[in-house]
This record gives structure tokens, sequence and C-alpha cells, in this order.
């Protein structure tokens, strides 16, 4: 029998949808505070991880400015959905046409990532033409440029100190189901003529010059589509842990999604499911490893940070002994086993493919 | 404004960040890799002075000594185990490692000594100064002065009259070309770290020097500066990292002066915005080397 | 002195290389000819260490060396002047040199080869002191030459010595060449211009495609029926 095309296709992201809804309705049956807790958080960074995935993947460049634009989110989405006397109280000083603004939680969240899709979008254009390497560098350059206007811009966030007050609207499904909705996004970006494009340009820069591929534009694309998914892990993230400060959005939090992403796999969005999940779990593990050894005193001054010289230890052996991640290039689908037909995900997209390209 | 002490912070200040932006560059200029793990070589020269001074009965001089060999070693420790085995990879391989080094250092200290700062013991004589000219000179930065010259001399001696130093310049033009003349790869590479450890644990002798103590993320805000320091000079030019050290000293300087008290803050974000239009509009850095000119004919 | 057997090589998913066996004698000058994208320099490539190929063995007197970094290739005695000549632009003229003579450790050879070079290329000693990159197009091909002679090469090889210099260069290239095939030195060339090459080498190959079409002397590549034909990467033409 003939597996139609479509089928295999679309199987990808039901399949992790699938599997996300299985853990989110463990989390849910199971009703431990601490695992709800954990679940949550994990929805929050894959959608992070996603985002990121779907830039870094598609256009084989190292983005670090990407927690910046969760921050970004996180900062906007807060200053709509709080309440003009939360924001007086937590917000001193915050600039007095800002203090009226009240939306519900949900267009907070999306207008957040709006404004930081424009951001990135005005401040990346002149950055997606440098050359790889150049554009990573810019990337960090970003990043701290963020950090730094976030931590000393207290008319906006109230500084380097903790902002309080964020009321708490993600819950478990909320977290969750965004989640599987930016599972689709990211593969649905991946497969359209955008990501392959993109991909294209990736692998032979001249050959999709030459059937006319905008590498600038694609990738600014992609840059703007992740630093909107970036915003709403952030939105969702602050309406979440409803206390935080700029130090959240810069170097660990990139290290643990970039961890993440590079350990599933970063050229596919199973890739990032996959890793996410993975060091989700070896990071709790750690941690409660971690608790157990400090509670019981087993060493008198205590033990702090082996979770992330395990996490990164891993990382290290990943890009020594399997670059490609945890996934490789690979997706999940299926049938596993079914007639060897091209998917489109593990091969170079060729020129022929692009511009012949059915549209799905 | 202008005047002797003014200057002597600049050079003190210029010439530390020279040292900083060197032990960058040395390793960009072969393997066109960011090391994001060379601010945590500060750190360690910095828990090694900790280390040492709280613990042992050393003289101070030999104390330091052994901070920069310790710094020299973590660095081609880290080559070794991490970097080596990632170099047939890709760049941005490479980039993901030295960060995931970076944190991996950063947390060891936190794991093995404390999360929180450490005081270290400082010679007396970075508390004292010289009366010049009427001005009060803190001995600390003629010393820094004086060190970082002496190291930048005998860096210099090392590119220009050995063959090591040829050749580390020859992988910096053409890394392919150099191993194709017989030079090996590990040498090279191995080399390039070993001098990036060295300025490293140098810097740290005198970053620690100022405010007494350690903590795990005392590495950030150097690497931040060798990095701005670096694009400004140019990435691949040596001479360019140390003119870069000495314009980001006067530039941070002048901003610290010239802005006002509401955009202060913003000193370092004004800096990496500098950053992003160098490599924008001028990614060779501001100086005009004089080999980018070829004849034609 | 040098074999290739059935040597398959690819860039990614290109197939460079598709089963090229060539073989060149001690003081022989061999030349690889072909047009653009043939194979030429990624032939020489393959010895060099800088490529690996997939397929195939590249012995050197008598031993085993496909797989071999570069640095160990060199130091076995193999030198590549690469297209583009590869000099150091901001070592000086003399540093270029210095470090061609890397794996030699003699003071006295090191001495005796430069004097050499610069008999034969004075204007490397004028400009001694220079930075590479000032350097002509012209005076670099010759510093990159110069440079490869440094380590006293048992095999040399040249890919595309004479691309981008002006006619008089090339015949002085040409010359050199020929004259440093007569002192004895075994050269591998690589060459787009065809008819100066065949004035001086003693074999030549004719690759097109990854494939070796036809080789032999100069007197029997000029005589053969289907030459230009074939050398044009006319694939239609019915093989004489």
């Amino acid at each position: 029998m003939k597996i139609p095309v479509r089928l295999k296709f679309y199987s990808t992201p039901a399949i992790l949808v699938l599997a996300l809804l299985i853990l989110a309705i463990g989390a849910e049956l199971v009703n431990i505070t601490l695992i709800v807790r954990i679940a949550t958080v994990m929805f929050i960074n894959l959608i992070l991880v996603l985002g990121l995935q779907l830039f870094m993947g598609n256009s084989g460049i190292l983005s670090f400015a990407h927690i910046g634009f969760m921050g970004i989110g996180a900062y906007s989405s807060v200053l709509f959905s709080m309440t003009p006397e939360a924001k007086q109280l937590s917000i001193p000083n915050l600039y007095p046409f800002l203090i009226p603004v009240h939306l519900p939680f949900w267009a907070s969240v999306l207008v957040g990532a709006l404004i930081a899709a424009l951001i990135a979008a005005v401040i990346s254009y002149p950055l997606m033409r440098l050359s790889d390497a150049a554009a990573v560098i810019t990337t960090f350059a970003l990043l701290v440029i963020i950090h730094v206007v976030l931590v000393h811009w207290d008319r906006i966030t109230n500084g380097p100190r903790t902002l309080f007050g964020v009321d708490f609207y993600t819950d478990l499904w909320t977290s969750a189901i965004v989640c599987m909705v930016t599972v689709f996004l990211a593969y649905l970006f991946k497969e359209s003529r955008v990501g392959l494009r993109l991909r294209a340009t990736r692998d032979d820069a001249y050959a999709a010059a030459s059937i006319g591929i905008n590498k600038v534009v694609m990738r600014w694309m992609a840059f703007t589509a992740s630093a909107f998914l970036a915003a709403i892990g952030g939105g969702l993230w602050a309406h979440f842990i409803t206390s935080f400060s700029p130090y959240a959005f810069y170097l660990t939090e990139t290290f643990v999604v970039l961890a993440m992403l590079v350990i599933g796999g970063p050229y596919s969005v199973s890739g990032a499911v996959v890793g996410t999940v993975v060091v989700t779990s070896v990071r709790e593990i750690l941690r409660s490893i971690e608790n157990y050894l400090n509670i019981a005193k087993v060493f008198p001054q205590g033990v702090f940070g082996f979770t992330e010289v395990i996490l990164s230890i891993v990382l290290i052996l990943i890009l020594v002994f399997q670059p490609g991640g945890i996934m490789g290039s690979r997706e999940v689908h299926w049938p596993r086993f079914g007639r060897k037909e091209k998917d489109s995900s593990e091969l170079t997209p060729s020129v022929d493919e692009i511009q012949g390209e059915e549209h799905v | 404004m202008i005047n002797l002490e003014f200057v002597i912070n600049i050079l003190s200040l210029g010439s530390l960040y020279a040292m900083l932006a060197l032990g960058l560059v040395i390793i960009y200029g072969i393997l066109k890799l960011v090391n994001f793990a060379y601010g945590e070589l500060i750190m360690i020269g910095g828990y090694t002075l900790y280390l040492l001074t709280g613990f042992t009965p050393l003289p101070w001089l030999v104390i330091a000594f052994l901070a920069v060999i310790v710094s020299m070693c973590t660095s081609l420790l880290t080559e070794l185990v991490a970097f080596r085995p990632v170099r047939t990879k890709s760049l941005t391989a490479m980039l993901i490692t030295s960060f995931a080094v970076s944190t991996l250092l950063q947390n060891a200290a936190l794991l093995i000594i404390s999360p929180r700062a450490r005081a270290v013991t400082l010679p007396r004589i970075f508390q004292q100064s010289i009366m010049i000219a009427g001005t009060d000179v803190p001995w600390r930065n003629i010393l820094t002065i004086v060190v970082s010259l002496t190291m930048l001399v005998l860096l210099t001696l090392l590119l220009k009259r050995t063959v090591l130093g040829i050749a580390l310049r020859a992988a910096a033009d053409n890394f392919r070309m150099t191993r194709m003349l017989g030079v090996p790869a590990n040498t090279v590479i191995s080399s390039a770290f070993a001098i990036s450890g060295i300025m490293a644990g140098v810097v740290s002798l005198f970053w620690i020097g100022r405010s007494a103590s350690v903590t795990p993320t005392i590495g950030a805000p150097p690497l931040l500066v060798a990095f701005v320091a670096t694009v400004i000079g140019g990435m691949n030019s040596l001479t360019g990292a140390v003119v870069g050290g000495f314009v980001y000293a006067i530039m941070i300087s002048l901003l610290g002066i010239f802005l006002p008290p509401e955009l202060l803050e913003f000193r370092e974000a004004f800096m990496f915005i500098f950053v992003i239009v160098i490599l924008v509009f001028r990614p060779e850095g501001l100086i005009r080397s004089k080999t980018t000119v070829e004849r034609i004919g | 002195m040098l074999t290739l057997k059935d040597i398959h090589a690819r860039y990614g998913a290109i197939t460079a290389l598709r089963g090229i066996s060539i073989e060149v004698q001690q003081g022989e000058l061999v030349a690889l000819l072909g047009v653009n994208g043939a194979g030429k320099s990624t032939t020489l490539a393959t010895v060099a260490g800088v490529m690996r190929p997939w397929q195939g063995t590249i012995h050197f007197q008598g031993e085993a060396i496909m797989g071999k970094a570069p640095e160990q290739i060199a130091r076995l005695g193999i030198s590549l002047v690469p297209e583009g000549r590869d000099i150091f632009p901001s070592l000086t003229v003399e540093e270029n040199l210095r470090l061609g003579a890397y794996t030699r450790k003699e003071r006295s050879e090191y001495r005796r080869n430069l004097d050499e070079n610069f008999a034969l290329f004075p204007v490397l000693k004028e400009r001694l002191q220079q930075p590479g990159g000032t350097l002509s197009g012209g005076e670099q091909q010759q510093l990159a030459i110069a440079r490869a002679l440094m380590s006293s090469p048992r095999l040399l090889m040249l890919d595309e010595p004479s691309l981008g210099l002006a006619p008089a260069l090339v015949d002085q290239i040409f010359e050199l060449i020929a004259r440093l095939h007569q002192r004895g030195v075994t050269i591998l060339l690589v060459e787009q211009n065809v008819d100066r090459s065949l004035e001086i080498v003693d074999r030549a190959y004719l690759l097109n495609t990854g494939l070796i079409e036809t080789t032999g002397t100069p007197e029997q590549l000029r005589t053969h029926a289907d030459f230009e034909g074939i050398y044009m990467g006319d694939k239609h033409r019915s093989k004489a």
C-alpha cells in the first residue's frame, strides 16, 4: 500500500504533539506540584528551543540573541497584563503613559511578542547580510545590548531589581497547548518555501543565489519569526514565575536553551523536542541529587553547580561524538519502515526540488 | 580634565585591555574562533591567587608566576580535551564548545570552591602610590603599564624572531598553507592557546588587583572588554588588538566623562552598538594595515 | 615515484574525481591538463593531503600516503604551490621563505636554497624585507615557487602557475619550470595553458569531468585525432 506523502509529512508534528500530550496528561495525573512545575517549565523551554531551532536549524547561524528577545517579550507582556495599580507598586519609575495600559493575559503576551518581533525585524535586517562568522558575533553583541538595556532602563523594567507582582496565568495546559501549536508552526516553517530556501542557502550559497533565492530576506524572516516565538515563551514564563529580573535573560538561560537544542539535534524539530525532554529530565534528576546532597550535608560547603557541570560535559561530548545531536538531522515520522521516499528534511533541498516543489 | 592622572589611568587601563585583547585575538586569528572560555582563564588565575595566597606562605611574586602558569595549563587542557576533537567539525561546533567550556569552568569553580566571593590577599604595593609631578599615582597603575609593555615586547620578539612565531603569524594569514609547509596544526594551535592562557594569567593579576576578590563570574566582564577591543582592532591583527585595547580604554573613559548621567549606565551597550556598527560597515576594523594594499601587474 | 590508482574524491554531494590513475617517475615533468572543473586541482589536493579520497590509493616512493595530514605529506618531501599562490601577505618575503624551509633543519641547506632562489628570482632578494602582500601578482608567484623550493622537495606540484599573469610573465614562468626540470626536480604541473605546457613537459594527462580522457607524450597528444575535441570537453564526438 502506498503511503501518501501528506500522511508521512504530517506524521512528524502529529507524533511530537502526541508525545507532548502524553507528558502533559501524565503530569496532570501525577498531580504532584513539583512535577507539574517541571512539566510547565519544560513546555515553556521547548517553545524557546523551537524558536531557536527555527532560525539556527534552517540558516545554520548560531544566534546568541534569542534569549534577549525572550526578555523583551517577558517585560513587554508584563507591562500590558499588570493592572495600573500593580505596575505603580512594582515599577516605581514607570513612564506615566504606560501605567493605564491594560490588556488581558493572552493579548498581553501576543502584543509583547509582536513588539519583540518588530524590534528584531528592525535591528536584524542589516545584520543578515553579514558573513556567517560576523553574524554570530553580532548576535552576541545584541544579547549584551539587550541585557544592558533591560538592567539599566529602570523606567520600564525596574532595573536590576526583581520585578514582583505579576499575576500567575501560565498553568500546565496553557504552556502545553501553546507549545504544541509551536511545534506545528516550527515544522510548517521548516517545510515552507522560506524554510526550504533558507536551508538551500545554508548548504550551498552560490547555487541558491543562482536561482534567485535572497539569502538576506530569508534569514531575516526566520530571525524575526524566531524572535516572536522567543517572546511568546518569555511572556508565558513571566506569568509563570511571577517575579523575575533581567538576569534571567542572559548567558545562563542561553546556555540551557542552546544545550537543549544541540543535544537534541539542531537541524530538526524532533531534535528540539527530544533535546528539551532529555535535558529537562537529566537536569531535574541531577538537581534532586544536588538537593539531597545539600540537605544531607554530605559535603559541608554545599553542592552547587553540579548540574551545570554535568550538562556542559554532556554538551561537549555530543559535539565531539555526535555533532548532529541525538536526532542527527532526522525527524520522527510514520511509517518508519515504509517505502524509501525522499524525506525533504533529511536531504539538502536540491535546486531542482525548490523550483519544482509541491506546495503542501 | 586631561591631566597626568587621567593619562596614566588611560595608559594603565589601555595596556591591560591590550593584553586582554591579544589573548583573544591570537586564537581568533588562526581558528576564527571567539573563545568564550577566555574569561574563565582569568577566573582560574584569580582562584589560583586566592588559594595560594590564602593557604601557602609563598611570596607574592612566586604566586603570581604560578597563577600565570596555571592559566596557561588550563588553556592548553581545554584545547586538548574540548577544542581539538571538535576542530574538524565546524566553526559553530567550536563556538558552542567554547560556550560549554566556559559554563563548565564557571560552575566547577562554584562547585569546588564556593559561589561566594573569595578575598585575595594582594601585595602591599597595590595599595601604595607615588608622587609624580604633584599627582598621586598608584603603584598598581605603573606596574600594569610596565608589565604589559614587557609582555608586549616578549610577544613581539616571539612572533618576529622565532620560527614558531613566524608560523603563528602565517597560520593567522592562511592556516591551511602553513600546514602544507610542514608545520603541524597541533603545534600551532597549542602554542596559540598557551599564549592566550599566559595573557589571561597576567591580566588576572591586575584585574583581581583592582577588586581584591574573586567570584566564579569574574571572567565575564573582561571577556566582553576583550571582545569589543578585538572587533575595534579588526579581528585579524595583533597590532589591531593592542590598538583596540587602547581605543576601548579611551572611549569608555570619555563616555564616562561626557555622557549625561541617565545614559552613563548604558556605556557598555553603546560599546556593543559600536561593535555591531563596525562589523556591519567596516569588518576589517579601524586599522588599515599595509598588507591590504596590493599592486597589480 | 608517485602513483595514484583509481582515485575517487568528492566535495559533499558533488563527485570531483571518478577514478584517476596517474604516474610520475623521478625527474619527470608531467602535466595535468583540462578545462576548469575537470578535477586537476582536486587531484593535487588529494596528493597534498588537503583532501581525502574516499576510494583509491596514492603511493609516494613506495609509501602509502592517502589520508595523511598535509604536514606529514610535506615532511615526506612533497611541496604544493596552490592555485592563487597562497603566500602569506603579512609576512615578509624572507619570512615566507624561512617558513618554506620549516621541514629542513640544517642551516647550510637553508643558506644554499636561499642563494639558489636569489639566483633564480633576483626580484625576491630586492624585496626581501617587504610584506608579501605588497608584491605584484607575478612576484608573488615567484615567491610561492621559491618558498616551495626552500624545502628541497622531492616532488614539486604546481597548480596553474601562469594564471592571471601578463604574457611576458607567463613566458618567464614556463621558462623557469623548464629550467627546474633540467636541474632534475620532479614536477607535477597543472595547467590550462595547453600549448605552452606541451612545449616543456615529458608527458601529460588530459582530464575531463573527473576522469582521464587520454595520456601520452606531447607528440602523441598533438597528433591525437580528437585531441581538440576531447580537450574542449565535447562529449558528443565519437572517439577515434
